[in-house]
C-alpha cells in the first residue's frame, strides 16, 4: 500500500490551509503566497513522510512554520499588537440590537485575534477554528502540548478583555 | 459572595476550560462548586460561553474568495513535478557515470570522478530536485552501453536542456547534437554554425560543461589543428577512445592526440556530399573552419551523404 497521490492531499486539504493562512494574515495575497509554499515544500517532503502520518496536522505545521518566519520576518505583528487597546472604543456604541450585537462581537474577537502575538494567535486559530488537538498545535509552534493549551488560555483572557464593557449576547436573535 | 479575588483569579483557567469545551479534569466540579456561590465567576463563566460561540462562529466568517489559487498551486506543481530529476549511478567502460532524466527528457549524463563520487555533480546545483530513482533511468543505462560497446549508433532521447547556463550554451549542445557519429567538427566551426564566430573560447567553455556527455556528442568537437585539445576535465583519453570507437583514429603527437585531417574524408556541412581533402571544391569555402571530417567513407555515406562528382572518394579512396 502506498501513499495516496500527492494530487489528492491537495485536493483534500488546499482549501482547509489556505483559509487558515487568510485568518493567519489577514492578507489573501499573503495567504496565496505562503499556501504554495506550504504544498511546495509538502510535495518536496511527500516521498519521506512516514505511511501512517497525520497529513492534516503536518500540513498546519508547515503552514504554521512559514508563518512564523513570515511574521519574524515582518514583525509587524508585534507593533500592532501595541494597538490592542483601542479596539473597544471604536466598536462601543454601535447598533443594539441582537444579531448586530452578536456580529460585533465576532468582530470583536477577530480584531483582538488579529493583534494577539504570533504564537498565541497562531495556536489559538489552530485549536478553535481548525480544531487540531494541542500536540498537533504544539507540533507546529515547536513547543509542548502544555505550553500550546497556555497559549490558547492566554488568548482567550485576551479575547475576554477585548470584549470587556461590551455586551456579548448569547446567540443572534431572529 | 463569600470568595476571595485570589481564588477567583486561581479558578480562572478552570472556567476557560469548562466554557470552551477543554476541560480534562475535574475541572467542571471546581467550577460548579464555586459559582454556585460567587456571582462574579458567574458571570465571567457566562462570558467565556459567549466568548466561545463568537469564535464558533468565525468559522463560517466569509473570508475573501481564493482566487484561483488553486490553479496557481496545481500550475508550480506541476511545473516542479516535470523538473524533477530521477538519477541512477551506473558503471561503464569510461568510468561510472550518473544518468539523469525528468518527465521531459534526459538531463544529464555526466562521469563522476572516483567511486560515485556525487560531490561535483551538477545534481547539487541549487534549485535541482533530485531523488536516486536507478530504475526510472535503466533503460537509458542500457541503450548508453550498446552505443558504448559499438552495437548501435545513435541515441536519439529527447532531451531536456534545461539544466544548460543560458540560450547560448543550448545553441551550441544544439549544434554539436547534430554531428552525425563518426565525425569530427571545430571549435571555430560550432561557433560560426551558431552565428558567433568570434567566440569560439565561448563555445569550448560551453561544451566543457555540457550536461549530457556522450549524448550530445562533445567529444566530436576538436581544435582547428586537428588536436582534441580537452575532453572532461582532463580525460582526452576517453574523447580518444570515444573517437576511435566511432571509427575516427587519433595519433599521438607530442603530449597530444589529433587527428589527421588530409587523411579524412571532408563534409562541408549544407553539402549532401562528402570530398577528399584534395577536392578543389573544398577552396571556395568561406569558412573552412566549419568543415566535418569523417574517418571512413561508410560513416559519411551511413550519415546520408554521397561522393562528390568531382574529386570522387569513391574511386580514390583514402589508404591509411
Amino acid at each position: 500500500m502506498g501513499q495516496p497521490p500527492f494530487e489528492s492531499v491537495v485536493a483534500t486539504h488546499h482549501g482547509e490551509i489556505f483559509r487558515y493562512l487568510q485568518r493567519v494574515t489577514s492578507r489573501s495575497s499573503e495567504a496565496d503566497d505562503l499556501s504554495q509554499e506550504t504544498f511546495v515544500r509538502a510535495f518536496r517532503a511527500y516521498g519521506g513522510l512516514p505511511p501512517d502520518s497525520n497529513v492534516r496536522a503536518w500540513l498546519f505545521t508547515i503552514a504554521t512554520n512559514l508563518s512564523r518566519n513570515h511574521f519574524r520576518a515582518e514583525r509587524r505583528r508585534l507593533r500592532a499588537h501595541a494597538a490592542v487597546g483601542e479596539t473597544r472604543g471604536e466598536i462601543d456604541g454601535a447598533g443594539p440590537e441582537g444579531e448586530t450585537l452578536f456580529r460585533e462581537a465576532r468582530t470583536i474577537v477577530e480584531a483582538v485575534v488579529d493583534r494577539l502575538p504570533v504564537k498565541q494567535r497562531l495556536a489559538f486559530l489552530l485549536r478553535k477554528v481548525h480544531d487540531l488537538d494541542y500536540d498537533a498545535v504544539g507540533q507546529g509552534l515547536g513547543c509542548s502540548a502544555e505550553t500550546a493549551r497556555a497559549h490558547v488560555f492566554q488568548a482567550l483572557r485576551k479575547i475576554r478583555h477585548g470584549l470587556n464593557g461590551h455586551n456579548v449576547p448569547a446567540r443572534a436573535e431572529a | 459572595m463569600n470568595t476571595n479575588r485570589a481564588d477567583c483569579r486561581a479558578l480562572e483557567d478552570d472556567v476557560i476550560a469548562v466554557a470552551t469545551g477543554e476541560a480534562i479534569g475535574d475541572e467542571g466540579f471546581r467550577v460548579h462548586a464555586h459559582t454556585a456561590t460567587c456571582d462574579g465567576c458567574r458571570a465571567m463563566l457566562d462570558r467565556y460561553r459567549r466568548i466561545d460561540m463568537a469564535t464558533w462562529a468565525l468559522r463560517t466568517t466569509a473570508l475573501p474568495s481564493m482566487n484561483g489559487a488553486r490553479e496557481r498551486l496545481d500550475a508550480r506543481l506541476a511545473d516542479l513535478r516535470s523538473r524533477a530529476l530521477a538519477y541512477g549511478i551506473f558503471p561503464s567502460p569510461l568510468g561510472q557515470l550518473l544518468i539523469a532524466r525528468s518527465e521531459q527528457g534526459v538531463s544529464l549524463v555526466e562521469y563522476l570522478n572516483g567511486d560515485a563520487d556525487m560531490a561535483g555533480s551538477r545534481l547539487h546545483r541549487r534549485g535541482i530536485e533530485a531523488r536516486e530513482d536507478a530504475e526510472a533511468v535503466t533503460s537509458l543505462y542500457r541503450e548508453l552501453m550498446e552505443f558504448l560497446e559499438g552495437r548501435c549508433t545513435r541515441l536519439d532521447w529527447p532531451l531536456d536542456m534545461r539544466l544548460a547556463r543560458s540560450d547560448f550554451h543550448r545553441a551550441v549542445l544544439q549544434v554539436t547534437t547534430g554531428i552525425p557519429y563518426g565525425a569530427v567538427a571545430s571549435y571555430a566551426g560550432i561557433a560560426c554554425d551558431v552565428g558567433k564566430p568570434a567566440a569560439t573560447r565561448a563555445v569550448a567553455q560551453a561544451l566543457r560543461w555540457n550536461p549530457l556527455a556522450i549524448v550530445v556528442p562533445c567529444h566530436r568537437v576538436i581544435g582547428t589543428s586537428g588536436a582534441l585539445v580537452g575532453y572532461a576535465g582532463h580525460h582526452v583519453d576517453l574523447k580518444q577512445r570515444l573517437l576511435a570507437l566511432e571509427g575516427v583514429q587519433a595519433e599521438p603527437a607530442g603530449d597530444q592526440f589529433r587527428i589527421r585531417r588530409n587523411a579524412s574524408y571532408v563534409h562541408c556541412p549544407g553539402d549532401d556530399s562528402y570530398c577528399l581533402p584534395s577536392c578543389p571544391s573544398l577552396t571556395k569555402m568561406d569558412h573552412p573552419h566549419r568543415l566535418r571530417f569523417f574517418g571512413s567513407r561508410q560513416r559519411a555515406e551511413a550519415a546520408g551523404l554521397v561522393p562528390c562528382d568531382c574529386c570522387h572518394p569513391e574511386l580514390h579512396p583514402i589508404t591509411p
